[in-house]
This record gives structure tokens, sequence and C-alpha cells, in this order.
């Protein structure tokens, strides 16, 4: 370009009534071709394939008009021989600031229709992994939310830069930085492979739609070539695969728009960040209500299970329950719920699975509860059903042991308060793990509730063994003495030692609960911040 | 006519099949308990219909994911 080029600006010399009408004009015609993603044909393709585009999905999660978007104009701009803008093919990600709730939050997301949402490479990074909606996210401290559709690097990216990148070059380290401080929500909205995938379980939650999501290491084609597997993508990475079975990802949503919904609530539960308490909710639910059903839903057979979710509906606020991870690992059930307003988290063991037992997956999905309630000063509320640990070869090769453990040592690390209401079973070390050891390590049982190291009847034939063998009747000597140890395994023993602080009417769990979690609101607020976790983790 | 497969969400045993093939189940009726860590689950047909398939006996071990009914709707 010449002295004699710069002189003759692009645009067309504004009228001295409209002073840099010629500017604004090219930042209308920007601004369109921003908002015309990957084009009309483009964005057909992918509305035909059942997904939005980015921008209707920001527009989905969002206070409507709250959308203030930032780096719209990135992009690779088209020129004419004289300098004039032909054209601009926007960067292939759409962020900014918004507000959902009526709360700000950093929201960003990679837009298919533009090279398939792969990676852009400007002065600044917007996001995707770390980049300017995870900075903006740090430094206000606001929620991230990521709306993952992009798969990942791609090999051409080598003749592109005319060098290999080296793995994991800026961004994941602010993804990382971020867990401890603010909440961040991923949802994977099409097919995400290598680092949009590993950026999604980088959450607090993470979500997926059945049918158009599939979230994977890598994808067909690469498992094929490395494994001789020929699997399809649905196979692979849907949720059949990774909600339920693998909890890879926390939950699914039927469709995008399901999904926007299940965002809102999930936020609705979190303060902006942890230096904040979570949202006292309205309620219209009354803290003394007592329900008759809590009387009567423990069966008084032992070997018969219950409905637990039914026990956490009535103690918790009306439609207050929202279920983390609800497909997987079921003999424990997670929830966020409301008490009295405030938010709490309920662990639950479910003894329609394994009889309440925890094995390697329910440990896993305990794991992570407690530490994402302690991060947000979430107190947790236990209702104990759990015989132990899993048993047999099956649950001793899955690790069981180690991950029981591992759930056991974040309880013990977590410094909210923690209630336990033992409804029935509460024996061993997981039994163990549903205690508050930090705090007040205060335990509440129904009259139902029965403890101890293990199950009676499991622990009678190892214990007496030579005095059963050397019965004239081992059977009957077995029944026996099981029989007499029954008799002092009574609860009420137990309080009159006061090795349990309270035997309550199970009707009173409700507003035993509201009394004690509102009179923790004081202490909640002054223990804020981040919580750094020192040590190993088994 | 929609065909669902009951499946175990246990490892454990079949303890008591408390139907039989062709039966007309209602939503929620028990078509099996199975016995795990000494607990008798039960086996429902969430939605009901008939019971057109049996695949195990009392007794049996089975394990998770294993199928043991199959109901038409």
């Amino acid at each position: 370009m010449t002295p004699g080029d710069m002189a003759e600006r692009p645009a067309a010399a504004a009228p001295a009534d409209a002073p840099w009408q010629g500017e604004l004009d090219e930042l209308a015609q920007r601004r369109a071709h921003a908002r015309a993603l990957g084009g009309a044909a483009a964005v057909d393709k992918h509305h035909q394939q059942g997904r939005l585009t980015i921008r209707e999905r920001i527009d989905g999660v969002v206070d409507a008009g709250s959308f203030r978007e930032v780096g719209q104009l990135t992009g690779a701009g088209k020129y004419d021989a004289r300098g004039r803008l032909a054209g601009v093919t926007p960067a292939p990600y759409v962020m900014g600031l918004a507000k959902i709730d009526g709360r700000p939050v950093a929201i960003g997301g990679e837009d298919f229709t533009v090279r398939g949402g792969t990676s852009w490479s400007g002065d600044r990074k917007k996001g995707g992994q770390g980049g300017f909606v995870e900075d903006l996210a740090h430094q206000y401290r606001i929620p991230l939310v990521n709306l993952i559709d992009g798969a990942g690097g791609s090999v051409t990216s080598i003749t592109r830069r005319g060098h290999a990148v080296f793995p994991g070059v800026h961004g994941f380290e602010r993804s990382v930085q971020l867990m401890s401080e603010v909440p961040v929500v991923c949802a994977v909205l099409g097919t995400a492979a290598g680092g949009p995938a590993g950026r999604a379980i980088l959450s607090h939650w993470s979500v997926m739609v059945r049918d158009t999501s599939h979230v994977f290491a890598a994808g067909p084609p690469v498992v094929e070539r490395s494994l001789g597997q020929k699997v399809s993508k649905e196979e692979l990475g849907g949720p059949d695969i990774a909600v339920a079975q693998a909890g890879t990802i926390d939950n699914v949503a039927a469709s995008e728009a399901e999904c926007f919904e299940l965002i809102h609530r999930y936020l609705s539960y979190m303060p902006a960040n942890v230096w904040q308490l979570p949202p006292r909710g309205a309620t219209s639910d009354r803290v003394d209500r007592c329900e008759e059903l809590l009387r009567t839903v423990v069966p008084e057979n032992r070997r018969r299970p219950y409905d637990m979710r039914k026990v956490i509906r009535a103690v918790a606020d009306h439609d207050s329950l929202f279920e983390i991870q609800p497909g997987f690992g079921k003999a424990v059930i997670t929830c966020l719920a409301r008490m009295n307003g405030y938010v709490v988290g309920f662990i639950a063991n479910n003894p329609m699975v394994n009889g309440g037992a925890m094995d390697v997956k329910a440990a896993r999905k305990q794991t992570h509860f407690i530490e994402l309630c302690d991060c947000f000063h979430i107190p947790l509320v236990f209702l104990v059903d759990v015989p132990g640990f899993m048993v047999g070869k099956d649950a001793e090769a899955a690790a069981t042991l180690r991950e029981g453990m591992r759930s056991v040592y974040v309880g013990l690390q977590a410094t909210v308060p923690i209630y336990t209401v033992v409804v029935r079973k509460c024996y061993g070390m997981a039994g163990m793990g549903t205690t508050d050891k930090n705090g007040l390590d205060f335990k509440i049982a129904w009259p139902s509730a029965e403890w101890g190291s293990l199950p009676i009847e499991g622990g009678v034939a190892a214990a007496f063994r030579r005095e059963i063998e050397a019965a004239a009747d081992p059977k009957a000597r077995e029944a026996e003495i099981e029989a007499e140890l029954r008799a002092v395994a009574s609860p009420f023993r137990t309080a009159e030692a006061f090795g349990v602080e309270e035997i309550i009417d199970p009707r009173e769990t409700r507003p035993v609960l509201c009394s004690f979690i509102e009179a923790a609101q004081g202490r909640l607020a002054t223990s804020v911040g981040p919580k750094p976790k020192y040590g190993v983790r088994p | 006519m929609a065909m669902t497969q009951l499946k175990a969400d246990v490892t454990g045993s079949v303890w008591k099949i408390v139907t039989s093939a062709g039966q007309a189940l209602q939503p929620g009726d028990t078509v099996m308990i199975l016995e795990s860590m000494k607990m008798e689950i039960p086996v429902i047909a969430e939605d009901g219909g008939t019971l057109v398939e049996l695949h195990v006996a009392e007794g049996q071990a089975v394990s998770e994911g294993q199928v043991l009914a199959v109901v038409r709707e």
C-alpha cells in the first residue's frame, strides 16, 4: 500500500452533517457478517441436523437482551483490490457477558458452521480452552457457561502453521484455576472429541443432549485405525455410554431447549463465586411440615427396600430437587435442593440398588458431589441406609475399596456442615463416610436405624466360627447368637451412651434439619473463599 | 407394540419369580424379586403390558445389566 492509497480511505468521505457515517456503516456491515455465522447454507445444514446455531443457543440460555458480545468483529476479512471490505469469515467462537436470572455470567461456544468450530489463531484467543471468556469469568468472579460444539484439533494445522503445536499450549491452566473459583457449566451440544471433550470434563456440572451430542477422547475413525473396532458415534459416546455407564457427563437432556432449562436450574443453586454464599430461594413450604409418609416408608422387614427419593421429597422444600447424575452410580442419590430456602446437598443411599451398598460408581459420584458442595459452601445432608462397601470379586476388581476410601477421605476433608440422618443401616467404612468428623459430628437417627462395624448377619459366622462349628446344631446356634446380638443392637441403647446424638420421630426430620441449617448460616457466611486441598487423595 | 427389556439393576440372584409368561401386568407390578446384599430387590414393569419372555429361573445368579424378562406394552 502506498501513501497515496492511504489518503483515499476505503470508506467514502462522510457528508459534513453525518461525521463518521462511512465508518459506522462499515461497523454495521461487519456486524452483519458476524451474525451470518458460516453463511446461510452452513446454517441450514446445521439446523437440518437438529442443532441450533451458537447465537440461537446463547439467546436460548441467557435473559432476553442481556448478551453483550465481545470480539464480534474477530475473523478473517476479505478485501477487494482497492482495500475495501468484501466480506468476513467470523472466528468460529462467539462469546461475551450476559445475565441468567438477573445474575452476570461469562458465556461462549464454538460456531460449528465455521470450519466445524475448530480453533482459530488471532492475536488473542476468544474461548474454548482458556481465552477471553474464561479470563472474564476469572477476573469478574462470575460463572462460566461453555456451549461446546467443536471437534478439537486437526492435523491440517501443521501445514497451516508450518510446525506442530505442543499439546495444551495456553488455556487449560485457566480452566483448571476456575474450578476452585466460580461455577463452571459445560454443555456438550454436538460431537466433542479431543480438547473440547476434555474441556467439558473440567466443569462442576456437565450436560449433553440425547441424539445430537457425543463425547469421546477420539471418534470412530481414530478408533477403527487404532484398534480395528468399528463403532458408531452413538455406541462410542452417546449418553448411554457417557452419562449412564461412564458418568463422564453428569446429566442428559432430551433437547437443546431442555438443556438450557437445566443450565438455568443448576446455576440457581450456585453462588456467583466461592467468595459468596448460594442465593437463598423463596419458599412457601412450611418448616414444620411433618409428612406422615416418613413414619411408614421404611418396611419393618429388613430385607425389603423402599423408595429413598420419596424420603428426600418429603424432607426438602417442595419442587426444590435437582438430581445430579441420576443415571449413574445409582446405589447413591445426589440432589441439590433447598431447606427453608437455603441451598443444601442431599446424599442418600438407594436400597433398591445393591441394597444401598457403595460400589465403585456410587463412590465416584459421592466424592464428586461432596467436593462440589464443599467448594460452594453448601451444607450436606446424608440420608443413610448403607450396609457397607459393595462386596464380591467384581467389586474388588473394580477398586471399590480404593474409590470408597477416596470418598471417605474427601468427606473428612470437607468443612461445610454435614448432617447425618440414619434412616436404616449404617455400617462399616461406608457408614463412617457419612458423618462430619470435622464439625459437630451430629448424627440424627430414626428408630429404624441400626449400625455397627458390619451387619450382624454377616459377622456372626466369622466371629463365632469355632463356637458354631462345635455346637450340636450349628445352624440353630448361629441363629441364637444372631438373636442375642440383635437384642442389644437397639439404637436406643446407643442413644443412652450418647453414641448417637438424637433419635427422632421420622416425621420430625424436616423441622429438625431446617433449624440446624438456618443456625449454620453464620458459620457459612464467615468461612467463604477458596478451599485449597492439601495432601494426596488415596 | 413396544417390547421392553427388564434388566437387572444389581448383581445377585433370582430369589422368587412371581409372574409367568403370558401374564398381563399393571403398571408398577412386580415381575420377580432378586436377592442382592441380603435384600429383596423387586424387578418392576414400570409401564405394564404383557410378560412375553422370562430369561431366568429361580436361584440363578444374575449380573448387573442382564436381561431378565421381556414385556410387550
